[in-house]
């Protein structure tokens, strides 16, 4: 059965590139626009992965990650940040809140399919 | 702001210029904000346009790609087989040929079918070589095309910013304020997100020019 990879970005262009990266590659997508449609998304799903956005409206990447590793079961769940942000003030916030990786956009599929191998296994 | 432009003047108009400049700039900034949002969305349709083109085209170039790995890989395997059948053969041939009893006929007609075998390896080769520049190179573009979609993320967040901030401004002269120019610029600079808004706002680029992407992973 294929590993399903919750996407978090309020860009729908960017939501579009990732998907077709990773269903290319065979996983399954769900997809959110905020940090807040995603944790209503959970909603005890089997979610293998999620690949979040920093700067987002309504509820940022950084907020969602402290917020999913609130709930129990999702405390483990891997988060791979995929964000415009390079600043390393920015990282270690996201490394503070239980992100797992941050990899800056534009990222290459290869290495998205790398890094969501590496995490999901 | 208003103080500054009061000062330069020396001649009858000093009243006047500055009320004709917040004037003139109160009624720019909105056209300008409005071909910004206008080029914003038109930048976004582009690629949402040619994103749902390559959604159609995708699977049926991620099929030709995986096809193109498959006889690559197909052919892969008889060509490692038959080289190393042919490098047995050598071996097992090498002290026959090496034989002085071995009659010159003989030997060279062992040479020939050595080199029979040699030259079809060298022709499997060399169809093989095609499919793993094929499957290279689409793998290659591919990557290339996923990479530029993402540019429109880019401009679009830098375009949100510089409307945001005309709007701002737009605001303070509406209510006859004069921000300071400090604070305004830290304001600003708090919103970036990308290197290059830094290096933009600071000057400090010696050219413009796009990110070539910082393409880089941090595993926690």
């Amino acid at each position: 059965m294929a590993k399903t990879i919750l996407v978090i970005d309020d860009s729908a262009s960017l939501r579009q590139v990732v998907k077709m990266a990773l269903t290319g590659a065979g996983y399954s997508v769900l997809e959110a626009g905020d940090g807040q449609a995603a944790l209503a998304l959970l909603d005890g799903r089997q979610i293998n992965m999620a690949i979040c956005d920093v700067n987002m409206p309504i509820m940022n990447g950084i907020e969602f990650v402290k917020a999913a590793k609130q709930l129990a079961a999702y405390k483990f769940l891997p988060i791979l940040m995929l964000t415009t942000e390079s600043q390393e003030e920015k990282k270690e916030q996201g490394k503070a809140a239980g992100a797992k990786d941050w990899m800056v956009k534009p990222f290459s599929p290869t290495q998205l399919v790398s890094a969501v191998s590496k995490l999901c296994a | 702001m208003h103080n500054g432009i009061a000062s330069a003047s020396s001649d009858g108009q000093v009243s006047s210029a500055p009320q004709a400049l917040l004037g003139l700039c109160a009624g720019l900034l909105p056209v300008w904000g409005r071909h910004l949002a206008t080029s914003r969305a038109q930048s976004e349709l582009a690629v949402t346009e040619m994103l749902q083109a390559f959604s159609d085209i995708g699977p049926h170039i991620n099929m030709a790609e995986r096809q193109s790995q498959q006889i690559n890989d197909a052919l892969a395997q008889p060509i490692g087989g038959v080289t190393g059948l042919v490098g047995a053969c050598e071996q097992v041939l090498a002290p026959v040929l090496a034989d002085a009893n071995v009659s010159t006929t003989t030997a060279a007609a062992i040479e020939h079918v050595l080199e029979m075998v040699r030259h079809a390896v060298g022709v499997l080769e060399q169809v093989a070589r095609p499919f793993q520049h094929e499957t290279q190179m689409v793998a290659a573009q591919v990557d290339r095309m996923y990479m530029g979609f993402q540019y429109q993320d880019r401009i679009s967040q830098m375009m949100a910013l510089l409307e945001g901030d005309m709007v701002k401004l737009q605001e303070a002269l509406s209510a006859g304020e004069a921000p300071d120019l400090a604070a305004w610029l830290v304001q600003l600079e708090a919103q970036y997100a990308m290197r290059e808004q830094h290096e933009d706002h600071s000057g400090l680029a010696e050219n413009v020019c796009a990110s070539d992407g910082d393409n880089e992973t941090t595993f926690f």
